[in-house]
């Protein structure tokens, strides 16, 4: 019903957010809020966004995910989504989410690595 | 056994000293009482049970007085009913002498099973007709065995279609042979995700060496593919794109430069090793 379900935790200089299973509308609009607010406070250099418990995606979510990871970038941060439910990233695709300026990771421990290897890996390949 | 005094009646297969005492009618009366393996039963000529003998009891459950004057509508679903299926049976059966159908059937406690059953039309001297002969037979059992056997085929079919194999320490490959139509490919999508997040896989290998064409609905599939896969967290490698492959894909004007590709499937786990122990020091350092 809140934001409060929310919890963005800072690790040294990442912002560790975990998203609970079925996010409304509200706790969303409250993700981006929380998530802005804190990247300034910390001068945080990039988030992790934990979303391993969420099984469902619609297009609000998904919009809010890919306009996030943006302001993040422009405030000089990478966005890092992690352990993302093979049925959620169909539902993504069929919404034709393609998630093009974020980057992805398995599971938040790996997310972590490439945070500590050399960034944006992915485009470098 | 056989009195050699008495010689055989001629003509006849009532050999035995016994059919001297006994009508063969009876005998056959006898026969169709006690054969348990089949429902046979005679109606009248609207549908009415004449008679009942011990596999009908046996297969449907009731007992002869609780069935005989009853029309034969008891023993079919109330859709099948519903649809006419019974004033069906018996029109064919009167204009053809004969009819054969398999479905379900409904017993005494309202449970189904899967029957056989032959109708057909009795008629006297005159051709007149006097009633019909029905013979059902239970094939519950086999008709389980048969779905149990083409489920197992199916199973062995989806295996076959969409292997999806960890060759390598985070890296699974997915050697496709043979033309790929929607269904695969969403197969394909499925096991794919499925196994790449079972196995913590950062590599997803997909080698289209044995595919020997690929039309634009396959290509759309298969970026698709991609794009989940990445959503994971993991990278998809093509690999086996030949020079035929290439052209197509190029006329079809379907765009891959975001995609990684490689000719060789050796290619492609090479890039996929060097890129995992590119990797791996910082790895360690963090375990340490």
């Amino acid at each position: 019903m809140s934001a409060d379900r929310l919890s963005v935790i800072r690790i040294r200089d990442l912002l560790m957010v975990t998203v609970p299973p079925d996010p409304d509308d509200v706790t969303i609009s409250g993700l981006q809020q929380r998530v802005l607010a804190a990247m300034e406070q910390y001068e945080a250099k990039g988030v992790v966004l934990d979303i391993s418990p969420v099984d469902t995606l619609d297009s609000f979510f998904a919009r809010t995910l890919s306009e996030t990871a943006q302001m993040v970038g422009l405030m000089g941060g990478r966005t890092i989504i992690a352990g993302m439910r093979p049925a959620v990233a169909v539902t993504a695709v069929q919404i034709g989410l393609t998630l093009r300026k974020i980057e992805t990771a398995l599971n938040v421990d790996r997310a972590l690595d490439m945070v500590s290897s050399k960034p944006q890996l992915k485009k470098s390949l | 056994m056989r009195k050699p005094t008495k010689a055989p009646a001629a003509g006849s297969t009532a050999a035995s000293p016994l059919v001297d005492k006994v009508q063969t009618s009876d005998l056959l009366h006898l026969l169709v009482d006690s054969v348990k393996d089949y429902a046979i039963l005679l109606l009248d000529k609207d549908g009415k049970v004449l008679t009942w003998n011990a596999g009908a009891e046996r297969i449907k459950g009731w007992k002869a007085n609780e069935i005989i004057g009853q029309h034969f509508s008891r023993f079919y679903a109330p859709e099948d009913i519903a649809k006419g299926k019974t004033e069906t049976e018996l029109k064919v059966t009167r204009e053809e002498g004969r009819f054969e159908d398999e479905g379900w059937r409904v017993r005494k406690d309202g449970s189904r099973f899967w029957a056989n059953v032959i109708m057909t039309a009795l008629r006297d001297k005159n051709g007149e007709l006097v009633g019909f002969g029905k013979v059902t037979r239970d094939l519950s059992a086999s008709r389980a065995a048969q779905d149990k056997l083409k489920k197992q085929a199916q199973e062995i079919m989806e295996m076959a279609t969409v292997p999806v194999v960890q060759v390598w320490e985070g890296i699974v490959l997915v050697p496709l042979i043979g033309m790929l139509d929607s269904q695969r490919t969403q197969q394909l999508m499925e096991r794919l995700l499925q196994r790449v997040t079972e196995t913590s896989s950062p590599f997803a290998v997909l080698d289209i060496t044995g595919v020997p064409t690929i039309d634009t609905q396959t290509a759309q599939h298969l970026i698709e593919t991609i794009s989940a896969v990445r959503l994971l967290g993991a990278e998809v490698i093509l690999t086996g794109v030949r020079p035929v492959i290439a052209q197509t894909l190029v006329h079809l004007g379907i765009d891959l430069s975001n995609v990684l590709t490689r000719t060789s499937l050796a290619a492609g786990l090479r890039l996929a090793i060097s890129t995992l122990n590119e990797n791996a020091p910082a790895r360690t350092e963090r375990a340490v």
